[in-house]
């Protein structure tokens, strides 16, 4: 599902913020990316994501080497990938179904052959009276499950976090992880980008640690 | 219906995950915002510009298309007659001649009519240059026969020149080349002014679009992203984008063109209005024929619109991937 080998990350002539990075995820796992803030979890997302290239190294996801790859190749690709944002990332002038539909919209697929599964999506992650409601009036939490629902519409083979549990009360991420658990024991491998010890406790799961740029399986 | 806090466990099925409870009411009409909001894209001021621009467009098009048909008439007119002139001889019995002479043309092969212009339409004939007041009967005025070609069959030129000079040695062929070749000349030298134009509006519509393409890309630089993170290829954004610059297009096309249109059909008034009178007026109708468009007349500045559209959206799309291309690399 997913290989890294030996990858390094720098910005620009900065420190290198990630360094001999290899680690190889099997489909179905579930996996939280823990470490201090500004270790790098948010950069190692956004690699696997494809939103940027390493400095150095290999990443291979579903069997492909996508370290150079065509624009409309990694288009393909991103749609069997579900991603949450930290800042939810939702369109502000569409309403909370339109957002969540959006990853379908884009396939190219008639409203008629989705609308019943983001509708009750909605319903299911407790959105159902808030579908016609912009992004700017929804809470954060509201704006979280949005972001969720909008990650797992497609019904994603690799799914990422990045604090999917930062801006909603306690009891919320609880809820939210549960659906990550159960998304995950339907066949969806899962990275959950969190520095939520309590949660991590709660939801045993393997780690994967990121210090000093390097990465330490544990569990 | 709220939030059910016993998220489901491992025995709950893809089925319930995805579609648990079927609300009995539900709004159908749930996808039609565009992702790319209109008013980020294209302005007020913009639909202006391209409607300037179509506008200039068609009244070029149009104008040339009108000379060219004007053109065309007389051209047409000149080629089917040819003119014999008989200068002025006092020794002789000029009637006689020309009744001699256009009974030597009505033989010839690939002549439809012969007519002799009678003194006074010869006359009237120089009256443009010499004016009325003049006693033109008093001159030695040429006389003239007109002879109607067949147009399907046309004599050989040179033939009946030689025929006629070996023959009436006074007589002088014009069959008008000189002038098919300026009119000629003068219609392809506008055409040609036209394109020039065309091009050049082409070109300032198309910096016009680029620009704008830039400036819709950058304030929309946060929807691309989050298109391209839900998996949306280049194709789905620059649709996204040329969707809009079309729309624009057509819209701004279609203004441009009722203006054109409209000048066309008030020129006359117009050239009254600032002052020309109906002497310009002559001279309008004169160089444009009737100054009205006919059906090709419409359906060209019909093309022009869809040019002025396609040229909007194209030039998008090639922007947008441009833009998109330099952000992956």
């Amino acid at each position: 599902m997913i290989r890294l080998e030996n990858v390094a990350l720098r910005y620009g002539r900065g420190p290198e913020i990630l360094r001999d990075v290899n680690f190889h995820l099997r489909p179905g796992s579930l996996h939280f990316l823990t470490g201090p803030s500004g270790a790098g979890k948010t950069s190692l997302l956004r690699l696997l994501f494809m939103s940027i290239q390493p400095t150095r190294g290999l990443i291979h996801l579903f069997g492909q080497n996508v370290t150079r790859i065509t624009p409309s190749r990694r288009a393909d690709l991103r749609r069997r990938i579900g991603i949450v944002f930290q800042d939810f990332r939702l369109l502000n002038h569409l309403s909370t179904w339109e957002n969540v539909a959006l990853p379908l919209r884009v396939t190219g697929k008639k409203t008629q052959d989705y609308q019943e599964d983001v509708t009750d999506l909605l319903q299911w992650v407790g959105l159902g009276e808030r579908m016609y409601a912009l992004s700017p009036v929804l809470s954060g939490g509201e704006k979280q499950r949005a972001a969720i629902a909008r990650a797992v519409i497609g019904k994603p083979e690799l799914l990422l976090a990045d604090e999917p549990t930062g801006n909603v009360d306690p009891q919320m991420a609880r809820r939210l992880l549960r659906l990550f658990i159960e998304l995950n024991r339907l066949g969806t491998s899962v990275i959950i980008a969190t520095h939520d010890h309590q949660l991590m406790q709660q939801f045993q799961a393997p780690r994967l640690e990121l210090h000093d740029g390097r990465i330490h399986q544990v569990g | 219906m709220t939030f059910d806090p016993n998220i489901p466990t491992a025995q709950t099925g893809t089925k319930e995950l995805y579609s648990p409870v079927r609300p009995k009411e539900r709004n159908w009409n749930t996808q039609s915002t565009p992702i790319v909001q209109a008013k980020t894209v294209t302005g007020n001021s913009l639909v202006v510009v391209i409607s300037i621009m179509c506008f200039l467009a068609c009244l070029t098009a149009g104008t040339v298309y009108l000379i060219n048909q004007s053109a065309a008439a007389w051209t047409d007119d000149i080629a089917s007659e040819v003119t014999v002139q008989l200068s002025f001889d006092q020794t002789t019995n000029i009637d006689d001649k020309l009744s001699k002479i256009s009974f030597f043309l009505t033989n010839q092969q690939g002549v439809n009519g012969v007519r002799p212009l009678p003194v006074e339409e010869s006359t009237a004939l120089l009256e443009p240059w010499l004016g009325g007041a003049a006693n033109l009967n008093d001159l030695p005025v040429p006389r003239l026969i007109a002879i109607e070609l067949d147009r399907t069959s046309p004599p050989n030129m040179d033939t009946l020149r030689n025929g006629l000079k070996k023959n009436f040695p006074q007589a002088v062929l014009d069959d008008h080349r000189r002038w098919q070749s300026q009119i000629q000349t003068v219609t392809r030298s506008l055409a040609l002014g036209g394109l020039a134009v065309l091009i050049l509006v082409g070109s300032a519509t198309t910096g016009i679009i680029v620009s704008a393409t830039r400036s819709a890309m950058a304030s929309n630089r946060e929807i691309v992203e989050v298109l391209h993170f839900v998996g949306a290829t280049d194709r789905f954004i620059a649709r996204e984008f040329e969707r809009h610059f079309l729309s624009l297009g057509v819209r701004s096309g279609l203004v441009g063109a009722t203006g054109a249109l409209l000048i066309f059909i008030f020129m006359p008034y117009f050239m009254r209005l600032l002052g020309g009178g109906n002497m310009t007026s002559a001279e309008i109708r004169r160089l444009l024929g009737t100054a009205a468009l006919d059906m090709p007349g419409f359906i060209l500045l019909g093309i022009v619109v869809i040019v002025i559209a396609a040229l909007c959206m194209l030039t998008t799309r090639y922007g947008v991937y441009r833009i998109l291309n330099s952000q992956h690399h």
